[in-house]
């Protein structure tokens, strides 16, 4: 029981690189038909033709509703319909809350939070034709609290309350709605942050990573997760989210 | 079958019936070695027999000797244990106001100290070998207040909290501890003993869940947590109620 994923048709947002490619590739790999949406067209195109045929490129800003609908509409287009969604398109600021920028600030809920309820919203008639399945990528910043990610953490914590409401509305259509809450994962988004976590903390990474989650997760095993969640092995799951983190937020110290 | 689990021992307590026996299958279905553990022998036997590689052991979880015997007994005779499925207890059914000391130590004692005799035992096997990992079944009961379960619940949670101070401890060790509550499933002699106790079990899972969850259901997390597809995973709590806890309504 492998989480098959033969003759499922899947789109993820934000695939073109860290844990969208990592799902992806994923996805494909256990059978599915995936649509890899990015804002970057190119890179999306690039992962597209990686992936081999089962993949697809459409480029996508999650936080354009209507780009949202249009790549469902792909996916529809190209394969007559659609069972999986992954919202995984996020970005992240790192900064002291008071130093967050108006404008980054609504940029941020625009793509973490509103690209979230643009797949909902947009997939959801499409999945009630045979049931289905979405995971949203939140994270373990929307849990706690963290320093230099004001917006993203609140943002997190609107996806997992987001993926509560659409578990219990749309479970009556056999959609089943659950998140992801992984730690520091080895991505370049992680990497970006390296820096300024240790000017703002005092404390190397690696020593910080160590203590709290033993080592950097891979995107592969956030990808499993994901693929585990959307696959028909979860069916008795909603509404959750499943945390991996190396024992982050498992422990009080 | 995918051989997850090819070349792996595990052992599943309270194995004979219900989330036990799905839990032994869907390990054993992978290519595990399954030691199928109950107090109830015979039932344990009639279960292993039906395994690919199942084999049966008597062991009572309430007595700590009988389940270090038990995690001995599957080094001594595999060499190795990989995976514990920490199945634990029953529940009986009581108002709180009715609810008698003898009572609450009885129902706690059968779910939190059995669970914390299975995961210290196989934690401390699986130390010194190469590490493993350990489900432990707790229940949604273990999340929120539960009428007529007060024992039931708070030994769950006490489960929640034994298996997060558990994987603190051992991370390090190569051992990964984590948690299962399911919310209401087929077959949960739970389920009669609260409609005797005078609740609507059919609309309360028709309001919160739509229907009753499957053992196999359960058994196929329990599946993903204890291989290798979860190895970032450990302290955390996973919950499979098809939405009843994601509500306030």
């Amino acid at each position: 029981m492998l989480s098959d994923m033969r003759g499922k048709r899947a789109l993820v947002t934000g695939a073109a690189r860290g844990l969208g490619r990592a799902v992806a590739a994923l996805l494909v790999a256990r059978g599915a038909r995936v649509l890899i949406a990015d804002l970057d067209g190119d890179e999306a195109a690039q992962v597209a033709a990686d992936l081999g045929e089962a993949a697809r490129p459409v480029r996508c800003d999650v936080a354009d509703g209507g780009e949202v609908a249009a790549a469902v509409a792909t996916a529809v287009d190209l394969w007559g319909g659609l069972d999986v969604l992954v919202n995984n398109a996020g970005i992240e600021i790192g900064k002291p809350l008071v130093e967050h920028g108006e404008e980054e600030f609504g940029r941020l809920f625009d793509v973490n939070v509103k690209g979230v309820f643009h797949g909902i919203k947009h997939a959801t008639p499409v999945l009630a034709d045979g049931g289905g399945a979405i995971v949203n990528m939140a994270s373990v910043a929307g849990l706690a609290g963290a320093p230099l990610l004001g917006a993203y953490c609140a943002s997190k914590a609107a996806v997992l309350r987001l993926t509560e409401v659409a578990a219990i509305e749309l479970r009556d259509h056999r959609i089943r709605v659950n998140a992801v809450c992984p730690s520091f994962i080895d991505t370049t988004m992680v990497e970006r942050l390296v820096p300024k976590f240790e000017t703002a903390t005092g404390i190397p990474f690696g020593t910080l990573v160590a203590l709290k989650q033993q080592r950097l997760g891979a995107p592969e095993e956030v990808a499993e997760m994901v693929v585990f969640l959307a696959s028909d092995d979860a069916e008795f799951i909603n509404g959750a989210h499943y945390t991996l983190d190396g024992g982050l937020t498992g422990s009080l110290l | 079958m995918t051989d997850l689990l090819k070349d792996k021992v595990a052992v599943v307590t309270c194995a004979a019936t219900g989330l036990g026996r799905a839990c032994a299958q869907a390990l054993a279905e992978e290519g595990a070695t399954v030691v199928v553990a109950d107090v109830d022998l015979e039932s344990a036997r009639a279960v292993a027999g039906g395994l690919p590689s199942g084999v049966a052991a008597a062991c009572d979880v309430r007595d700590d000797g009988q389940v270090a015997a038990l995690v001995t007994g599957t080094m001594e005779r595999h060499g190795t244990l990989d995976v514990m499925v920490a199945n634990t207890g029953i529940a009986a059914v009581s108002p709180l106001l009715d609810m008698t000391l003898d009572e609450w130590r009885m129902v706690t004692s059968l779910n939190l100290d059995a669970a914390f005799s299975v995961i210290r035992h196989a934690a401390r096997a699986m130390v010194a070998t190469d590490g493993g990992s350990i489900v432990a079944l707790s229940s949604v009961t273990g999340l929120a207040g539960t009428p007529l379960l007060a024992h039931y619940a708070a030994a769950n949670a006490g489960i929640i909290s034994l298996t997060q101070s558990a994987a603190a401890e051992l991370r390090d060790q190569g051992v990964r501890v984590n948690v299962v509550c399911p919310g209401w499933v087929e077959g949960d002699p739970v389920l009669p003993r609260l409609e005797a106790g005078g609740l609507d079990m059919g609309a309360v899972v028709a309001q919160t869940q739509g229907r009753l969850g499957t053992p196999e259901e359960i058994a196929r997390l329990v599946l993903f947590l204890a291989g290798d597809r979860a190895r970032f995973c450990t302290g955390a709590v996973y919950v499979a109620d098809r939405g009843m806890r994601a509500s306030l309504v």
